[in-house]
């Protein structure tokens, strides 16, 4: 089976700031997510596969295509949407499409037909003539990921599509995206630093830091590549040094890590092992504030991984 | 592929029209300038106060005082032929120097002892005139007002003593009487399609570059040319608009009056197309690498007085210090300033602007040519 995007060492450079470390990485024609803090590299990696950043070293094909001898091969067939919004507020809903369509040079009435299909596949058909500004975020949001499918791309690359938006609207976008994906059957790479978003919309994820991937499999593959049972959060008044010490030497503890003002413990059995956490704790001489009993996520997977928070 | 370069263009005059803030601003600041600086540097002098010495008393002196009053100036505008002086009548030549370092006059005009007895014996006589020349204009206007009423009088005085021939100078003024606001009026266009140039040109495009829409550009399979060429159709398609719309209203408001002949306006036109060209892939190539939109606002103000004052658009390239007339050579804006002055006024043909015309031209393919250049394909 042919790949949507293959990367063979893949690496940028900027100044003596290394964004992207020599990366390989496959994706087929699947739900795609690159997941890391900011900073971690998935913009650039993104920059580079939609053919607007040169690799430092390395290349990558995208839709069949090289990205560096064949450019614009690769523009043809994908479809972008960047972070930041790049809608012309003071024109409608149709303009805005018109224009990119034109820029894609898909011919007149192919591109009419288009464009009121996804107007309609995103509920935005009646509002298609206003100018863009009186949009809430989330529409805004809608009209930019259809814009990009205009041309009818192979693969569609999203990044942070939801940031910035409300709850609701998240959700609403990305109810869309999945049908986008179901009804279309387009490859879509999506970088995001929202757990949720990741675990829920993504078939594969990787999880990048200090460009590099630390990880790569299912949401539920990397979940199990972590030892282990459920977490327990807990938190502090006070810890005196030998309470977590004892804590380390249980059996029922797999791994215990210090973080801000309290521990996050991976245990075995949770509802057994919690009221064996308060009584150590307790015994010397500790005093608890908080302890709470939580699944597995991906931001534990991360923390496994790099030693560090997504949220921080 | 000319689709996409035609929707870059259409993109950007579409919210050009949404915008009507960015065009009326391009309008109404160089129209402005036009009112303003026109009727300020316009005007004739008038009334400035001039002291009158007299030591002597006779007829010629009489005379020649009735001929001071009655000296019209017209030197800039037909419309207000009036006495660019008063005279006052000071007693003494102590009191009226005194009034002169005070500034309460203008001038001396100082009518020696003697004057109508040399004057009746057919002697030489000098009129002393004392002139406070920090202020120039004023000076050159009265000045040369008491030395066409000397020659006036003269004259009279050889007429009628000589009884003979009358000589009578007849000045003709080969063009109809320009005013100075009409001098003004092509700098003024020439600025409506700078402005147009910064802040629709070059500001749009630092802006889209901030904002990501050139980013957006990138990713779709849009060549560099196309872009270019979008982005200086659009801007041509926005300078000329807005250049006409500053010529019309010129002539409606200002009262400016260009010849009318077909191939004068379609020269003209043709002109304001070649400056808008040539200025819109000025600003463009800058643009391009300015990352910061602050930068180009605060920088591109001083590119702009430069190339207005120095093209000769508010005073005469003769009247400049040497290194002004060597910036004003280079200056694309003094060709077109000249070139629509002779097809403005003189109803000059193709034959009399080839040359401003050439310069532009070449300018207009350098800029093009570094805009492609400094434009890049990726981020």
């Amino acid at each position: 089976m042919d790949l949507a995007v293959q990367t063979f060492g893949i690496t940028k450079t900027f100044d003596d700031f290394t964004a992207v470390d020599h990366l390989d990485l496959e994706i087929s024609h699947e739900v795609f997510g690159l997941l890391g803090p900011n900073g971690a590299g998935k913009t650039t990696l993104q920059r580079m596969l939609v053919t607007v950043l040169t690799p430092t070293e390395g290349t990558a094909t995208v839709a069949g295509a090289d990205i560096l001898r064949e450019a614009n091969k690769v523009r043809e067939r994908i479809g972008v949407v960047t972070q930041a919004s790049t809608l012309d507020l003071e024109l409608t809903a149709l303009e805005n499409m018109n224009l990119y369509g034109k820029y894609y040079g898909v011919p007149r009435k192919k591109r009419q037909e288009k464009i009121r299909e996804l107007l309609e596949v995103v509920g935005l058909a009646d509002r298609a003539k206003i100018p863009v500004a009186g949009y809430s975020g989330g529409m805004k949001r809608r009209l930019e990921i259809i814009r990009a499918l205009v041309h009818e791309p192979e693969v569609l690359f999203l990044d942070e599509p939801t940031t910035g938006l409300d709850p609701q609207a998240r959700a609403a976008v990305l109810d869309y995206v999945k049908k986008i994906h179901e009804e279309h059957g387009i490859t879509l790479v999506i970088t995001t630093h929202y757990l949720d978003e990741a675990e829920n919309l993504c078939d594969r994820l990787a999880i990048i830091d200090r460009g590099k991937i630390v990880a790569l499999g299912s949401p539920t593959e990397l979940k199990r590549k972590v030892s282990g049972g459920d977490i327990v959060e807990a938190d502090f008044l006070t810890l005196p040094d030998d309470a977590w010490k004892a804590l380390e030497r249980t059996d029922f503890v797999l791994e215990i890590k210090k973080r801000d003002g309290g521990l996050t413990i991976v245990v075995k059995n949770g509802a057994e092992a919690v009221p064996k956490i308060v009584e150590l704790v307790d015994s010397k001489g500790g005093k608890l504030r908080t302890i709470t009993l939580r699944e597995l996520t991906l931001d534990d997977v991360f923390f496994t991984f790099t030693g560090r928070s997504l949220r921080e | 592929m000319r689709m996409g370069a035609l929707a870059i263009c259409e993109r950007d005059v579409r919210k050009f029209i949404k915008q009507p803030a960015v065009m009326l601003a391009s309008i109404i600041g160089p129209l402005l300038t036009l009112i303003l600086l026109g009727s300020a540097y316009g005007g004739a002098i008038t009334h400035a106060p001039v002291a009158v010495v007299r030591e002597s008393y006779g007829p010629f002196s009489s005379k020649f005082i009735d001929i001071l009053r009655n000296e019209q100036s017209c030197a800039y505008g037909g419309i207000n032929c009036q006495n660019s002086f008063q005279l006052h009548d000071v007693a003494v030549i102590d009191r009226a120097q005194d009034m002169l370092r005070e500034g309460l006059v203008k001038g001396i005009i100082h009518i020696p002892l003697g004057f109508d007895r040399s004057l009746g014996d057919k002697l030489n006589v000098i009129v002393t005139v004392s002139l406070d020349n920090t202020d120039p204009l004023s000076a050159a206007s009265i000045g040369s007002e008491v030395v066409q009423a000397a020659q006036q009088l003269s004259s009279q005085i050889q007429i009628s003593t000589a009884n003979g021939s009358i000589i009578t100078a007849d000045l003709e003024d080969y063009y109809r009487n320009v005013l100075y606001n009409e001098f003004m009026a092509p700098g003024t266009f020439v600025q409506s399609i700078m402005f147009v140039s910064i802040i629709a040109g070059g500001v749009q495009i630092v802006v889209d570059k901030e904002r990501g829409i050139i980013e957006g550009y990138l990713v779709t399979p849009l060549k560099k040319y196309e872009i270019i060429i979008g982005v200086l159709l659009s801007g041509v398609i926005k300078a000329l608009f807005t250049s006409i719309a500053t010529f019309v209203l010129a002539i409606i408001i200002v009262g400016i009056r260009p010849s009318v002949d077909i191939l004068g306006i379609t020269l003209t036109m043709f002109t304001l197309f070649l400056t808008s060209l040539g200025l819109i892939a000025m600003m463009t190539a800058y643009a391009v690498r300015t990352t910061s939109a602050d930068v180009y606002r605060v920088s591109s103000f001083p590119i702009n007085l430069t190339l207005y004052y120095t093209s000769g658009a508010v005073y005469p390239l003769e009247g400049f210090p040497t290194w002004m007339k060597d910036i004003a050579i280079v200056n694309p804006e003094t060709y077109s300033v000249d070139a629509l002055r002779l097809l403005m006024y003189k109803g000059a043909g193709f034959q009399a602007v080839t040359g401003d015309f050439a310069f532009l031209a070449g300018f207009t393919v350098l800029m093009v040519g570094l805009a492609t250049f400094a434009f890049r394909r990726s981020l």
